[in-house]
């Protein structure tokens, strides 16, 4: 079974995410409400994969990937991002970010990313 | 979106949050307002929110909400990004706030299970002429266009830096990426899979050039991205690297010509302007570890869980129920006269446990008064604009609690207090400066703990109230039953509470048309609360509610009449005694009134008001209980008392409710010996 670390500031998207995730036999190790705690939470989890919202408060998922990136190089996170984010979505691209999923998305969509990105 | 997502925990916590973001969005607007602008922080603060609502929306499916939630992050967009000179911050936060009072009807209609129906177009199209008036329509657009793509420049290819300098053969390939129908963001799927090639070092050029532009997800969606890639490795190795990438539907992968790869470069490069460098957006912030982990030390303390009411309600009665069965085994008949020394200890211990488990539970009810208090800010300006009056709202103790159920209750008599305040006691400001008062006026919220209750006041530095036109109004009304002489002050004041009064000449939109103040006794009286008026005329009225901390669980006195029994919530009882024959007095209209240390007190025989055969009849025999409501005091006549003891309240059935309208009575509960008392409602008797 597979560790994901979710990162969200709204309980409400942290635990959409989950519903999707344990469905699948995802294992959900932690969840994190911000940027700080994502990349504690990380350095302390290190979960096979993470899924970073990037708005949020204390420090955005930018810097939280470009954190964790740097703890981990090879570290999995894929960003959950809303459209008008694409600036944002293209740094975290560059930072590492695996890839990205656009809110608002379906099951399939995370469950498909994911497995890819745990095969691979 | 009705029946299937009502009680769906997933829409509960949609609402929950989403209420909760608007809450501390309209604080924010109300904060910076009294500042007279938005800081760096409020506005990064308002970006996120509505940020967010959009996000948790379109997950919803409220597409309405979300538009518009996108709609005023644009707004603040632009704010953030160009910090216009001379904003009309007045202006702005009046139309965020008719946003957020939109987002907030669909919420309710969610939360009703109703149709999400509203059209937020008008106020859509509002907020864009707003946009294009802070600045000129041109730099809108630019921006907005920019917040979508910064980089202006658009890259236009990509030679990998690590390009490998062996003189292999290299073959070139076209490959037609298709990606998934609906992934979103085509044109940055684009950019990652060159991110891929970037990592292998390859050479490639692509088509459409412009990904960085939105325009290009329409031709990536339906002619595929198309990357022309000179490398040395094989079709398969080539394959493989591709096949990483995400979202990818379909790849068409070919052989072509090394020929026609060198001209569409050779064209290319011709294009492409010199000192032309990727502006990548700088990263916001470098974190400062230190600070951050201290921060986190913090946030680890914060161990908070949601738990909803209903859940916290059955706890309350199972809570319930266990005091009362406590009480059924600890007072068992059947263990009348036998010596039980160990069962009493045991006993004792239980006791002990259910009273703290009691307390606990009321503890986790137990909410602050901060929400609520806060959000009479938004009623004060909301009232101040419209009325053009100025009026400051002081919050006083909002961090006291009170049981949740409280809290709803007297949310929206405060919320009408206040506007009474507003509306009819604070005075316009030039004439409160030509009266040598300060020209804004001060409304007062104070909370603070009483014993077993709660004190609300508010208080204003208005007008006051006008003793001799509430007299005429009630009269006029007809409500007034008493000899206006025989009054005290504090019986007029306290006649605006009742029904069909109203002291304004005029009916304005805040305060409504004289139902207001005994809607707002009715609500204060569900949760057993009380209210109390005084003013003083020309400077300010002050509105005392009464609250008790919690409904559920009261302490009690229990009184026997007849063959029923009754109890008394211990804090109205004044005193109890058995009285001499020859203190009681009789007037003309033989009336019974108890003598009590040089006062007459009107006495209440309980067997024949509430029609119980008893044999205990004579004063002497019986007992008294004087009790004390609102300042008025009140001699009940009963056979004997029971004793005091934790009650709970259970309301009464309905059908004894519908058949006969006692107003004396509140409630019932179960005794330990299995009987049922009555709860007596004091306010009731005292009036009746």
């Amino acid at each position: 079974m597979k560790n994901v670390m979710i990162v969200d500031d709204t309980m409400f998207m942290r635990l959409s995410i989950r519903k999707m995730l344990e469905k699948y036999d995802f294992n959900i190790v932690g969840e994190a409400k911000n940027g700080l705690e994502a990349v504690e939470l990380y350095k302390k989890l290190k979960p096979d994969i993470v899924t970073m919202d990037i708005t949020m408060p204390e420090m955005s998922g930018i810097d939280a990937l470009k954190n964790i990136i740097s703890f981990d190089p090879k570290a999995k996170v894929v960003m959950i991002s809303a459209l008008g984010q694409e600036t944002m979505v293209k740094e975290a691209i560059i930072l590492g970010a695996k890839t990205f999923i656009v809110k608002p998305f379906q099951e399939e969509r995370i469950i498909q990313t994911l497995n890819k990105l745990l095969g691979s | 979106m009705t029946d299937d997502y009502k009680n769906d925990p997933m829409l509960e916590v949609y609402i929950f949050e989403t209420s909760q973001m608007i809450e501390q969005l309209e604080q924010l607007l109300i904060t910076s307002e009294d500042e007279g602008g938005y800081s760096t922080d409020v506005i990064n603060e308002i970006f996120r929110i509505m940020h967010t609502i959009k996000g948790s929306s379109a997950m919803m499916l409220f597409d309405k909400v979300a538009e518009l939630a996108h709609s005023v992050e644009d707004l603040f967009f632009f704010i953030r990004d160009q910090k216009p000179q001379g904003l009309d911050f007045s202006k702005v936060n009046d139309m965020v706030f008719s946003c957020l009072d939109f987002i907030k009807v669909e919420l309710v209609k969610i939360k009703n299970g109703d149709e999400v129906d509203g059209d937020p177009s008008k106020l859509i199209g509002d907020l864009k002429i707003l946009l294009s008036s802070i600045s000129g329509q041109e730099s809108v657009d630019k921006v907005i266009a920019d917040k979508n793509d910064v980089q202006e420049v658009v890259q236009q290819y990509y030679i990998s830096s690590a390009r490998p300098q062996s003189e292999d053969v290299k073959k070139t390939f076209l490959a037609k990426i298709y990606f998934e129908k609906d992934c979103g963001m085509e044109n940055l799927r684009a950019f990652s899979v060159l991110k891929l090639l970037d990592e292998v070092g390859d050479d490639y050029l692509y088509e459409p050039k412009n990904i960085d532009d939105d325009r290009s997800v329409e031709i990536i969606k339906t002619d595929g991205f198309k990357i022309y890639i000179n490398t040395s490795k094989n079709f398969d190795e080539v394959q493989n690297i591709l096949n990483n990438a995400i979202f990818v539907e379909k790849i068409d992968l070919s052989e072509i010509q090394n020929e026609e790869y060198e001209d569409k470069k050779n064209v290319e490069t011709i294009n492409i302007p010199e000192n032309n460098p990727v502006k990548i957006p700088s990263p916001s912030c470098q974190v400062d570890v230190e600070k951050a982990e201290k921060e986190h030390v913090s946030l680890e303390h914060q161990n908070i869980i949601n738990v909803s009411v209903s859940k916290l309600d059955k706890l309350m009665d199972l809570v319930g129920e266990m005091v009362i069965a406590e009480a059924m085994v600890v007072q068992n008949p059947d263990l009348k006269d036998l010596d039980l020394q160990n069962f009493y200890k045991s006993a004792r211990q239980l006791n002990k446990i259910t009273t703290e488990l009691q307390d606990i539970v009321m503890a986790v009810r137990m909410v602050p008064l901060t929400g609520t208090f806060q959000k009479m800010n938004r009623t004060v300006r909301d009232m101040c604009k419209k009325l053009g009056k100025e009026v400051k709202l002081k919050l006083v103790g909002e961090e006291t609690e009170v049981d949740k159920n409280i809290i709803e209750h007297i949310s929206d008599p405060l919320m009408h207090l206040i506007r009474n305040s507003i509306d009819h006691g604070i005075e316009m400001p030039g004439y409160r400066e030509s009266v040598g008062k300060p020209r804004a006026g001060t409304v007062t919220l104070e909370a603070k703990n009483s014993g077993s209750d709660v004190l609300i006041i508010i208080s204003d530095d208005g007008n006051g109230l006008d003793r001799e036109k509430i007299l005429a109004k009630a009269q006029k009304n007809g409500i007034l039953n008493k000899n206006p002489e025989s009054l005290t002050e504090r019986e007029i004041y306290n006649l605006i509470m009742l029904p069909g009064f109203s002291t304004n000449e005029e009916i304005t939109e805040f305060s409504g048309r004289g139902v207001g103040m005994d809607v707002v006794r009715n609500n204060i009286d569900k949760v057993g609360g009380t209210i109390e008026v005084d003013s003083l005329a020309g400077s300010g009225t002050t509105i005392v509610l009464k609250i008790p901390l919690t409904l559920a669980i009261i302490d009690g006195m229990n009184l026997k009449v007849g063959d029923t029994r009754f109890t008394l919530p211990i804090n109205t009882i004044k005193e109890s005694f058995r009285p001499k024959d020859s203190d009681l007095i009789k007037d003309p209209n033989n009336v019974e009134m108890l003598m009590v240390r040089g006062q007459c007190y009107p006495i209440l025989r309980m067997h024949s008001h509430f029609k119980i055969e008893t044999d205990i009849t004579s004063l002497s025999e019986g007992i008294i209980v004087m009790l004390e409501q609102d300042g008025k005091s009140i001699c009940l006549f009963a056979d004997e008392l029971i004793g005091q003891q934790q009650v709970v309240v259970k309301s009464l059935p309905k059908y004894i409710k519908n058949l006969k309208h006692i107003s004396e009575l509140a409630g019932c509960t179960l005794l330990g010996d299995g009987s049922i008392s009555l709860i007596l409602d004091v306010n009731g008797l005292v009036a009746s």
